[in-house]
């Protein structure tokens, strides 16, 4: 569980001892929490195994496009030349790709061979060496995997292993409390938790996710007083006063709990939702529901032609709070296509935020990167960077977004989420420099700190002066801007989709919602346009009161008269 | 560095700019995966037809060549032919009709949130605290929180619900000049011959009024939130207290001292306008049914008349960088700390 994970420590320094001793010393209270959090886990491991197969299905479409570049480019050139170069290119980069992966494997592992051999020969032969043998053993590994059945056989396995755990039922599944079922001719209900109507399972459901996310942030935070009282070395640290004076911002407290709320909707989305969007809207036609009919029969419809029959137009509506006539619980009402409204709105959370995340993670690692260079080696690195920041700033975002998304529509890369990875990707090439300039007056201070110099002296690598001395006075300022652009983020995603262009198909997003219903308003429908649009005013408020609240906490004598930037970036969205 | 130097510096960085703006739009449109030639004649072209426009379009020339040409091209302010939409109209034709609806709908974005979310940001910078600057401030961050596309969808409801008389007989179709719907490109003909026309000014302002208040909503926010804050800065700042216990009146103090320096760091909310109304336009000319550039900008990148999108993105894209250049002026000339404090 990432919140959890989050509060946990990351720096010790070199004088003082490992966590893994202090905890040793006195076990109590850690044993206590970590307890209550195996049984939080437990409560929840299928859903979490489900997380973490995603992740794993994300990292393998990765690696599946990295292992695609090689034979591209060995392609190009041999269209250009001779077909037989294009072996040669093509093997030559994928040992060139592996080699990197080697670097990155041995940077990372303490093991080394210069400490472990004394051949006689130079560290960097024995280093060289040594990343030729991982680069072999890759190499080998990657051709077993590619040609031989034994990369099928791993994967099947790795398949059926998630497959088993994570259909597991949880305590907040819809096997354990279920709202699916059918009236009885005798007026009570069949098929739902306890004989209970749909609405009340639905309820008690969606109140139980909440608590549970509620007793997730409580007992975190709990780990994190354990650790404050019993284990941290240090009595005070900077960190403590910004979390007081976060505490006592009514206003930022009220956008974390709104935006906690967004991402434990996106996350439980399944859950908060009284159907399945693959039952309710991707292939509504390979299931099957009882109802009780006008004669008084159960009956069996698909959910395909049910939804036909509980559309909302200016018509007939199913409005919040109501049955449909097939016994399905909405409770936000139907879209005009018959669907769930809520379910929509669910997954189209998990749809903004991974879009959000993917947009700022990468743009933010871009900024951070650039701007630690830029500040450590200014000069020419500086010069062009302000260039290539000018340019992508000087073009009209929303529109460069809009043209990019028209002119990758097509493109490989578009097939991820409906066009969601893609739009990620557009949005952090084109959010990058706004980001990077935020952070570009913080990060020169700090690379005119004495202690920036008296690292260098000490004979610390540029990469490490960066990454240990000049990078945690930064990660503040990308936060608040983060939380800030966030917002805009969403705002763009559904403008586009509103538009038609970016996320397609059949991926639930609010912009599309807001568009099927731009006529409905005025009508006995009007929920389907109003409702999404209530919602991305409330996340986006919430986003940029947590900014707000951030920026108090972090830096409380930021010159708030010059809002100009962060200002322009929670609406930024042009949409 | 003097101030005027520092402009100078700002002024000349424009120029590669503008170079690597042109460059990045002829990536994206030669090297982009589209096709050009895919994209004027269908998918299903016939070799022979598609081989000659390829040539006509000088396609096959090298590739620094064709940059060349599109460089100068544009340079020279000939922005090549639309595709798809207008025909093989001049895209220069295209701007000279569609540009006056959305210059006209950008003047009323920009004054509407001048004179009404300035007035209130001070109204509340000088009542810190009190009920009404509550009021000013949350429904300034609601405001600022809208999608534009959703307040406009609301807004149509709304007014078209009016028809017929709504509330208090409130009815937007014939409150001041008729309009046959709420919708729709203003004429824009109110300057004649024989003077101003005041019929067709005015309706073509209520045309213009709910788009523009939507386009400008955001702006409007931010000039409430930072208005204020200006405010309450000025006003706590120690030249105020001195003219107070000159004697001054609260007036003369508020008209003379406050107001004054705290619309300095106005100035660049006010060009900053420009990326979030040229954004904006799309959106709201394509609910609004405007036929302006935002609208056909937007038609041209969904229907792969990809030369007209770029000319226009490129002509975009300059008006911003004049109204940078603008703002550095400005602030060259408005604030003297220019230049040190960077």
């Amino acid at each position: 569980m990432s919140v959890s994970e989050s509060f946990e420590p990351t720096e010790t320094t070199d004088e003082s001892r490992p966590l893994r001793e202090r905890v040793a010393d006195n076990p109590g209270p850690a044993r206590f929490w970590l307890l209550g959090t195996a049984v939080l886990i437990a409560l929840e491991f299928g859903r979490y195994i489900g997380w973490v197969y995603q992740l794993v299905g994300a990292v393998k479409y990765v690696i599946g496009l990295v292992g695609l570049i090689p034979s591209w480019i060995g392609d190009s050139v041999g269209e250009a030349t001779v077909p037989i170069v294009s072996y040669f290119v093509s093997d030559t980069i994928t040992l060139v790709l592996l080699f990197g992966i080697a670097v990155l494997v041995t940077r990372f592992t303490s093991w080394s061979a210069v400490d472990q051999f004394d051949i006689g020969l130079s560290d960097r032969i024995v280093r060289f060496l040594e990343r030729a043998v991982v680069t072999a053993i890759l190499a080998t590994l990657a051709v077993l995997l590619a040609f031989t059945p034994v990369g099928g056989l791993v994967n099947g396995t790795i398949d059926g292993v998630f497959n088993t755990l994570s259909s597991i039922p949880t305590l907040t599944s819809h096997e354990v409390i279920s709202n699916q079922g059918h009236r009885t001719p005798g007026g009570g209900w069949d098929g739902t938790f306890l004989g209970l109507s749909p609405a009340v399972a639905w309820g008690l459901r969606t109140l139980l996710v909440y608590t549970y996310a509620l007793t997730v942030i409580v007992w975190s935070w709990k780990g994190y007083t354990i650790f404050r009282d019993h284990y941290r070395q240090a009595d005070w640290t900077p960190r403590d006063d910004t979390l007081r004076r976060f505490r006592s911002h009514y206003w930022g407290l009220f956008g974390l709990i709104v935006v906690l709320m967004f991402i434990v909707t996106a996350l439980w989305a399944p859950a908060v939702s009284p159907t399945t969007a693959d039952q309710n809207i991707a292939s509504p036609y390979e299931y099957e529901i009882e109802y009780l009919n006008d004669d008084g029969e159960v009956a069996t419809v698909t959910p395909g032609a049910a939804n036909l029959g509980s559309i909302s137009t200016n018509q007939n509506t199913v409005g919040p709070m109501s049955y449909d006539d097939y016994d399905r619980w909405a409770p936000l009402g139907t879209t005009p296509s018959g669907q769930n409204l809520l379910t929509h709105i669910a997954y189209g959370a998990q749809t903004s935020l991974v879009i959000g995340l993917l947009a700022i993670g990468l743009g933010g690692l871009i900024a951070v990167t650039m701007s630690m260079l830029t500040a450590y080696y200014k000069g020419i690195v500086d010069i062009l960077t302000v260039l290539t920041s000018d340019t992508i700033i000087s073009i009209p975002a929303f529109l460069l977004v809009m043209m990019l998304s028209v002119i990758f529509g097509d493109h490989p890369l578009a097939e991820p989420l409906n066009g969601g990875l893609l739009l990620g990707l557009i949005f952090a090439f084109v959010y990058w420099p706004g980001m990077w300039r935020t952070i570009r007056g913080p990060s020169l201070q700090v690379a005119e700190e004495e202690w920036v110099d008296a690292a260098r002296s000490y004979g610390q690598t540029p990469a490490n002066t960066m990454r240990k001395h000049m990078a945690p006075y930064i990660a503040g300022y990308i936060m608040i801007y983060g939380s800030l652009l966030l917002g805009g983020i969403i705002i763009s995603t559904a403008a586009l989709s509103f538009l038609g262009l970016g996320i397609e198909g059949s991926t639930p997003e609010w912009g599309r919602l807001i568009s099927d219903g731009r006529q409905l308003v005025s009508t006995p429908s009007w929920h389907v346009a109003t409702i999404p649009g209530l919602m991305i005013v409330l996340v986006v408020t919430g986003f940029n009161a947590l900014g707000d609240g951030l920026r108090d906490a972090i830096d409380p004598e930021a010159d708030t008269g010059g809002a100009d930037d962060t200002g322009t970036a929670a609406a930024g969205g042009g949409g | 560095m003097s101030r005027w130097r520092y402009f100078y510096k700002r002024l000349l960085l424009s120029v590669p700019v503008l170079f690597l703006v042109m460059t990045l739009i002829f990536a994206l449109l030669r090297m982009g995966p589209v096709d050009p030639v895919a994209a004027r004649l269908g998918p299903e072209a016939s070799g022979a037809e598609a081989a000659r426009m390829r040539e006509r379009l000088g396609l096959n020339d090298p590739l620094w060549e064709q940059y060349l040409d599109f460089v100068t091209n544009f340079l020279t302010l000939d922005l090549g032919k639309s595709w798809v939409i207008y025909g093989d109209m001049e895209v220069a034709r295209i701007i000279s009709f569609a540009g006056p609806p959305t210059l006209w709908l950008g003047l009323w974005a920009i004054m509407l949130p001048l004179f009404i979310g300035i007035p209130l940001g001070f109204y509340a910078g000088l009542r810190p605290n009190s009920g009404g600057d509550y009021l000013a401030s949350v429904s300034g961050i609601l405001w600022q929180a809208m999608p534009n596309f959703w307040l406009s969808i609301i807004l149509l409801a709304t007014l078209r619900k009016t028809k017929g008389g709504g509330w208090f007989g409130f009815d937007w179709y014939t409150l001041g000049p008729d309009i046959r719907s709420v919708t729709g490109t203003p004429d824009l003909t109110f300057v004649t011959a024989a003077g101003i026309d005041w019929g067709t000014l005015a309706s073509d302002i209520k045309l213009i009024l709910p788009p523009a208040l939507v386009l400008g909503s955001a702006s409007m926010a931010a000039e409430l939130r930072i208005g204020r804050t200006a405010i309450l800065e000025t006003i706590n700042s120690n030249y105020v207290e001195t003219a107070k216990a000159k004697g001054l009146t609260d007036r003369a103090i508020v008209w003379k001292h406050v107001f004054r320096n705290a619309l300095i760091p106005l100035v660049p909310v006010i060009t900053n306008e420009a990326f979030l109304l040229i954004g904006g336009s799309v959106i709201v000319e394509y609910i609004f049914n405007i036929n302006g550039l935002g609208k056909i900008f937007f038609q041209a990148a969904v229907q792969g008349d990809l030369p007209l999108a770029g000319a226009l993105l490129f002509l975009f894209t300059v008006v911003i960088i004049l109204l940078n250049i603008l703002q550095d002026l400005l602030y060259t000339i408005i604030d003297p700390r220019v230049g040190y404090k960077r």
